[in-house]
């Protein structure tokens, strides 16, 4: 990389775009700017090493070394714990560089999970995978703000959806809702607010971004009872608030690829609008007696406002006056769930109605800001809406090849078109 | 300064990283040395976890008694009172959902079910795993399971499990009088 930009500022050089005292002085500006960095490359593997480290020693310490004296591995269980508390330690007194910090506590993290896994083995004692993760996530989530570590966000993330699914998607009839589970991720937040303030553009802050977002749209699930019909509706108004969050000026300003909220919002709404494309789901919600007093709906209700309020200020900032009609799909939701639940016809030509709406919209958009991707998305709705209702209507076969090659020919000509406007724009 | 900060707040949470395995291992140290020791008979099976290994998962054939509290619902938390049968095995002697005066040893369960017509009381006794090395435990499953089918009256397995104060530590399995370790070298020897 330095090499290839020393390269390049040579050319410049060279034929004279830039002098060479201006050179010289960017050199010096890249020079003094690396100075307070340390070399990502070298944090990356420092955390992988600590990562693969720390569950080895997880993994040698679940062999039960049967023939060794209780003492002699209740010695072990607390070595590889104070090792890493001695490694965080020098750390933070010393003030150590980043790559130091996220290993150090990378390893200790795993050392905890270890410790209390090998206590527990030796004495036998009792208690379900979920109570563990809990005593192991909640002695190592002050690491976070201790050492100033994403890693360790990053592994109390990961290991709090582990406690959330363990705990709420037993099959076995004794699932609870994982309470503790939000109350973790609302610990980690201050952190990851601050992480987004101090660089939203890192990488590792992306990572942050699609960790909290899947994290959270798969534990939402565990807060379903036996209310499948709100559930959806429940579903709809989280991919709603995460579309709106995405329009957030520390997500919105980056790459599209790094804004999990504004991806996973789109995608979620859209597949979600498809099931309910079908007759068959709104049927069902039809037959469903409505429960007002369910946790469902309070939840519903809890993200239907943050959705509202993330829309509010995000017209508010508005800089440009496109409207973005993904926005308000929630709202439409709404008022098409509460429809279905009285007549499931309308709702289901209402939902393709929206859905078609949707791609064309996406189409538009596409076309407007010369974005192949967004233009195919778009395309891609409408064919799904399309194909999806082959199943379930009485076509004649030559009318459903028809529509598919109508479908095939869009595709077909809105690509080569935009790529004339293209290149027309190009030349 | 204000690493100097964090690192005392470090030096605090690390001291909970050491207390928590510690305080566990006094508390099962504590259970084993002065609590009282009972033979509960038992019937096992082999899973895994992940971090932990793997373990024999026991049920005790102690796993219902009579009450006559017609309150008691599901996950309802009560405490079982025991006392020794003549050869050493634990029994139920009285089931309540508070302490009962002048009365020792027990254990706090959940109810898993209640019959209000025969007025039996289910629950799981709450050290039904015994870790061993993955090798070791389908081996110990099977020979187990041999010995402990209901037919057979003649080999004796149970879990020695010492009780105080509402607690239990599971100190060994045996069968026929001999630790289950033990037993199974014994037994891959022959």
């Amino acid at each position: 990389m330095k090499f290839k930009f020393n390269r390049e500022l040579t050319e410049l050089v060279d034929n004279k775009v830039i002098s060479e005292d201006t050179a010289i002085r960017i050199t010096e500006y890249y020079r003094y700017k690396e100075k307070g960095q340390s070399n990502p490359l070298f944090m990356i593997f420092g955390i992988f090493g600590s990562a693969l480290v720390g569950l080895g020693v997880i993994l040698i310490l679940a062999h039960n070394w049967d023939h060794l004296s209780r003492p002699i591995k209740t010695i072990f269980a607390f070595l590889p714990l104070l090792i890493g508390q001695v490694l965080s330690g020098i750390a933070i007194l010393k003030n150590k560089s980043r790559a130091w910090k996220e290993s150090a506590g990378t390893f200790l993290f795993f050392s905890i999970g270890a410790s209390i896994a090998l206590v527990s083995q030796i004495y036998h004692i009792p208690g379900d995978l979920s109570s563990y993760l809990l005593l192991w996530i909640s002695l190592g989530l002050p690491l976070i703000y201790l050492l100033d570590s994403k890693a360790v966000d990053m592994l109390v993330i990961i290991l709090a959806t582990y406690y959330a699914v363990e705990l709420g998607y037993s099959f076995n009839g004794g699932s609870r809702v994982p309470w503790l589970y939000f109350l973790i991720m609302l610990g980690t937040l201050p952190f990851y607010i601050s992480a987004l303030l101090k660089s939203a553009q890192a990488n590792s802050t992306g990572i942050l971004n699609w960790l909290y977002a899947v994290s959270l749209m798969i534990s939402l699930g565990t807060c379903i009872n036996s209310n499948w019909a709100l559930a959806f509706l429940m579903y709809a108004l989280l991919f709603g608030m995460y579309y709106n969050l995405g329009y957030l000026n520390v997500y919105r300003n980056g790459l599209l690829r790094r804004n999990s909220f504004k991806l996973l919002g789109s995608l979620g709404t859209v597949v979600l609008l498809v099931v309910f494309s079908f007759n068959g789901i709104w049927e069902d919600v039809e037959s469903k007696v409505f429960v007002v007093n369910s946790q469902e709906l309070i939840i519903s209700v809890l993200l239907f406002v943050s959705a509202l309020v993330l829309l509010g200020f995000s017209y508010k900032k508005r800089t440009e006056v496109m409207l973005d009609v993904f926005q308000f799909v929630f709202l439409v939701f709404v008022i098409l769930f509460a429809i279905g639940t009285i007549n499931a016809g309308l709702a289901t030509v209402l939902t393709n109605s929206i859905l078609l709406l949707l791609g064309l919209f996406a189409v538009k958009s596409g076309t407007e800001r010369l974005s192949f991707g967004i233009l195919n998305y778009g395309l891609l709705i409408i064919s799904v809406t399309i194909i999806c209702r082959f199943f379930d209507t009485d076509m004649s076969f030559v009318l459903r090849g028809i529509l598919f090659v109508l479908v095939g020919l869009g595709f077909f000509l809105t690509n080569y078109f935009m790529f004339k406007k293209q290149k027309s724009i190009q030349s | 300064m204000k690493s100097k900060y964090l690192f005392i707040i470090f030096v605090v949470i690390a001291v909970l990283q050491l207390f928590a395995p510690a305080n566990m291992i006094y508390n099962q140290e504590h259970i084993l040395k002065t609590g009282t020791l009972y033979k509960f008979k038992t019937q096992p099976i082999d899973p895994n976890d992940p971090f932990r290994g793997k373990y024999v998962t026991l049920s005790y054939e102690l796993n219902s008694a009579k009450s006559r509290d017609s309150t008691l619902q599901k996950d309802d938390k009560i405490l079982v009172y025991l006392e020794k049968d003549s050869s050493g095995y634990a029994q139920v002697k009285a089931v309540s959902k508070t302490k009962i005066e002048n009365e020792k040893d027990f254990i706090e369960v959940k109810v898993d079910w209640y019959n209000p017509y025969t007025n039996d009381v289910g629950f799981s006794l709450p050290f039904n795993r015994y870790y061993m090395q993955e090798f070791k435990a389908k081996p110990a499953e099977n020979i187990y399971r041999k010995y402990n089918s209901v037919l057979d009256t003649i080999n004796q397995t149970y879990a020695l499990v010492s009780v105080k104060n509402g607690d239990a530590v599971l100190k060994e399995v045996y069968i026929n009088d001999r630790p289950l370790l033990n037993y199974l070298e014994l037994k891959t020897s022959e």
